[in-house]
């Protein structure tokens, strides 16, 4: 199984990922519209993309009432028929990975197996690989380092 | 896209008008420098006193700004300089330009004097004038913290402390360090009581052809990763030069006076201060530097001017200065090169002790710390300094002829250009003054060039010798039409085509990235005319001022001693061959040899692009 995988150290700050992001899904160029989300401030010196971390045990999937989520094949989709729009998996998720804009819910779907984003990244800070102990477990570390930030 | 709408604010009245700009206007000027520069001509009559209420300052993004396309993160910041008296414009990155499209707007036109301290609050859609008193005073990174902190993820331009006081070269700044840095725009804000643009937004900006954008930006980064060049940027930035330059003895050295300077500000040692290479809006070259000191920077500029030219070798004193200027809301260029003017001066007994307050000499960090300080505040002789070139009047006749500047402003980059023609003539003619950004054909030192690239590129006859005068009014024709267009789209002069590669975006990708994002069709030859356009309006708004040939000239210095150091040695411009260089060059522009912009094109610019301008 294939996921996306973050190296904040090689992110610049420059967005290209949402661009593309919200260019594929929406048609427009809007960093805020986006699956992909760069969290960053040249003052306090960071840079840091957050993308879905597909969780093997999703909060989103777990309190939807609607029964919107579903896990396949190792990533964590919305069918947006049954989805009501209410935000909930939104607010609960514990990285801030699903945004909200315009009505919309907008989360990461790994563009079927072709993510946009890691295409228009220049130095590799967002990379499409096969899982492995130790990718998973940096996946792991990167989730934490989340949670840090965003002081959840 | 084209859906971004116009600005106008009135402080005096306190009042804001929000309009749109004609698509006939757009596609004469696209955007970004064309347009400021367009408005500036038909706002602004002659003689207006660039620091009253009458002067009119525009904040503009480009045609392209905040979009997919790489490195397409820019606007232009214009008025009439205080610095100069002439066109004001400077281009600057970051991420304000891309948040002010996505706050629903293409450019801000700023009129009149707020009566007390205000900023402009931009948020989808709306425009508010607001109330300064808490932020007025602070540093130019303590400011943007305290709008964040009072208003969230916003991106804000601001002017520092230097530009409250009035300071002629003072910045407007977005960041850490990104500056709309030279003509003195940070002033032009401080006298309209202006301390910042806030804008915050959500409006995506609508693409034509989505898929048409996805595919040709792939096929351009692609094409730009490729180069030898774009990685070298991306790691160690425009310090690159600093060696390359050096080697030449082409390094503008204690006012010129030598020219070239010590290894310890060679990139490889400027590396050690850096922490991570980051990158402005959409960019993928990123070369700014994070560096260890607490700022960003430094770029080649200050190495040169905040070190050679006022005579300091130690690394970290360059960059700390660096940081000192970024956060007062100083211009690099011309701070480094004023000191250098005064320090020479004073060892020539042109001024002295009584006038300066102290001691000055070359080399001293303190020193130099000391009056960057003062200058900001208009402290002591910081307050005479900070009249810029203006000065020539105060310090008397004999101190222009070691003053760095053209047009009243002081040179931007730290090339001496006595050793390379082509540069020389650009810095001669940019519409701004003293300026490598307008028009510097950067290929004349790429001496594997092979010689049809090069007649590709400016046409033939132009050789691979720096040091030559022939064709090079070619050379400066091409980058100035070029590095216009790219202006107007907002896109970064860092991937345009003859600036730093005889590759990258000419004028076949911008007809392409125009296409996808707007659906206009314009033609590669109508691209080049937008660019033309904006070097005849900038020029009759130079005109208009009493700009003519005698102003497109160089200091004294340069044509009359010849270089002392390295490969350049016994170099200097020969005023003969130079003049002839000029005439040439204005007849490729189709100006008279007086330099002025031809009648007929007069009113055919004046004519065919009326402003819709209302006025709230």
């Amino acid at each position: 199984m294939k996921y996306l995988y973050v190296y904040p150290e090689k992110c610049t700050g420059c967005r290209e990922c949402s661009l593309a992001c919200s260019l594929k899904k929406f048609g427009e160029c809007n960093p805020k519209k986006a699956a992909i989300t760069v969290i960053r401030d040249e003052f306090n010196r960071y840079e840091f993309p957050l993308v879905c971390f597909q969780c093997e045990d999703p909060v989103c999937l777990k309190f939807c009432h609607q029964n919107a989520y579903s896990t396949e094949d190792g990533v964590v989709v919305r069918d947006e028929d049954k989805c009501i729009s209410c935000r909930l998996c939104a607010v609960l998720c514990p990285y801030n990975t699903i945004t909200t804009m315009d009505g919309e819910i907008i989360k990461c779907d790994l563009c079927d197996g072709d993510p946009v984003c890691v295409k228009y990244c220049s130095t590799g800070a967002i990379q499409y690989l096969d899982e492995t102990d130790e990718l998973e477990k940096r996946r792991k570390e990167m989730a934490e380092k989340v949670l840090a930030i965003s002081g959840k | 896209m084209l859906t971004r709408k116009l600005g106008i604010i009135d402080l005096s009245k306190g009042k804001v008008k929000i309009t749109e700009t004609s698509d006939s206007l757009k596609k004469a000027f696209l955007g970004g420098r064309g347009l400021n520069s367009h408005y500036l001509y038909k706002m602004l009559k002659k003689d207006v006193d660039p620091l009253s209420p009458s002067n009119v300052l525009i904040f503009g993004t480009g045609f392209l700004t905040g979009t997919l396309v790489p490195n397409s993160s820019r606007f232009n910041v214009s008025a009439k300089s205080p610095e100069t008296g002439i066109l004001g414009d400077a281009n600057c990155g970051g991420y304000f330009a891309a948040e002010l499209r996505y706050a629903g707007f293409d450019r801000l036109i700023i009129l009149g004097k707020a009566k007390k301290p205000s900023y402009l609050y931009v948020s989808d859609g709306a425009i508010e004038i607001k109330n300064a008193k808490d932020y007025w005073g602070l540093d130019t990174t303590d400011v943007q913290l305290a709008f964040k902190k009072d208003l969230g993820q916003a991106e804000a331009a601001v002017c520092g402390v230097a530009g409250e006081n009035l300071v002629r070269f003072a910045c407007v700044r977005t960041g850490v360090k990104n500056a709309a840095g030279r003509c003195g725009l940070g002033a032009v804000m401080g006298s309209k009581n202006l301390k910042a643009v806030v804008a915050k937004g959500k409006q995506g900006i609508e693409i034509a052809h989505p898929e048409e954008m996805l595919e040709t930006v792939e096929e351009l980064k692609d094409y730009l990763m490729g180069s030898k060049i774009t990685p070298i940027l991306g790691s160690v930035g425009t310090p690159l030069l600093y060696e390359v330059s050096n080697a030449f003895g082409a390094i503008r050295t204690k006012n010129s006076q030598l020219n070239a300077w010590s290894d310890t500000l060679n990139a490889d040692v400027v590396e050690t201060y850096v922490e991570k290479m980051i990158g402005c809006s959409s960019c993928i070259v990123h070369c700014r530097h994070r560096n260890t000191l607490g700022g960003e920077g430094p770029e080649y500029t200050a190495l040169g001017l905040l070190g050679a030219n006022i005579g300091i070798e130690n690394t970290a004193h360059v960059i700390e200065l660096n940081n000192i200027c970024n956060e007062l809301g100083l211009d690099i260029s011309s701070s480094g090169t004023i000191l250098a003017w005064v320090f020479e001066l004073y060892e020539r007994g042109i001024i002295d002790k009584k006038m300066a307050g102290e001691k000055l000499r070359f080399g001293d960090f303190e020193l130099a710390k000391d009056l960057l300080y003062k200058i900001s505040r208009r402290e002591g002789f910081g307050d005479i300094l900070a009249e810029s070139t203006r000065n020539v009047e105060r310090f008397g006749e004999e101190s222009k002829d070691y003053l760095i500047a053209v047009k009243g402003l002081p040179q931007s980059d730290p090339h001496d250009v006595r050793y390379m023609k082509a540069f020389a003539l650009g810095i001669a003619t940019a519409s701004r003054g003293a300026d490598h950004l307008r028009s510097r054909p950067t290929l004349e030192i790429f001496f594997k060039l092979p010689q049809e690239a090069r007649d590709r590129i400016y046409g033939k006859g132009v050789p691979g010798d720096p040091t030559s005068y022939k064709a090079k009014e070619k050379t400066v024709y091409f980058s100035d039409n070029i590095f216009a267009a790219i202006d107007c789209l907002g896109v970064c002069k860092f991937i345009c085509h003859g600036f730093n590669s005889p590759h990258f975006v000419d004028y076949t990708w911008m007809k392409k990235l125009i296409h996808a994002t707007s659906g206009w069709k314009f033609k590669e030859r109508e691209i080049e005319e937008v660019g033309k356009r904006v070097i005849d309006v900038e020029r009759m708004f130079n005109n208009r001022e009493g700009i003519s040939r005698k102003d497109d000239t160089l200091p004294k210095r340069y044509f009359d001693e010849p270089m002392p150091l390295k490969i350049a040695k016994g170099h200097h411009i020969d005023r003969k061959e130079f003049d002839k260089m000029l005439s040439r060059y204005y007849k490729l522009r189709g100006w008279d040899n007086d330099g002025q912009v031809k009648k007929e094109r007069v009113k055919e610019l004046e004519a065919s692009h009326e402003v819709p301008v209302c006025l709230p």
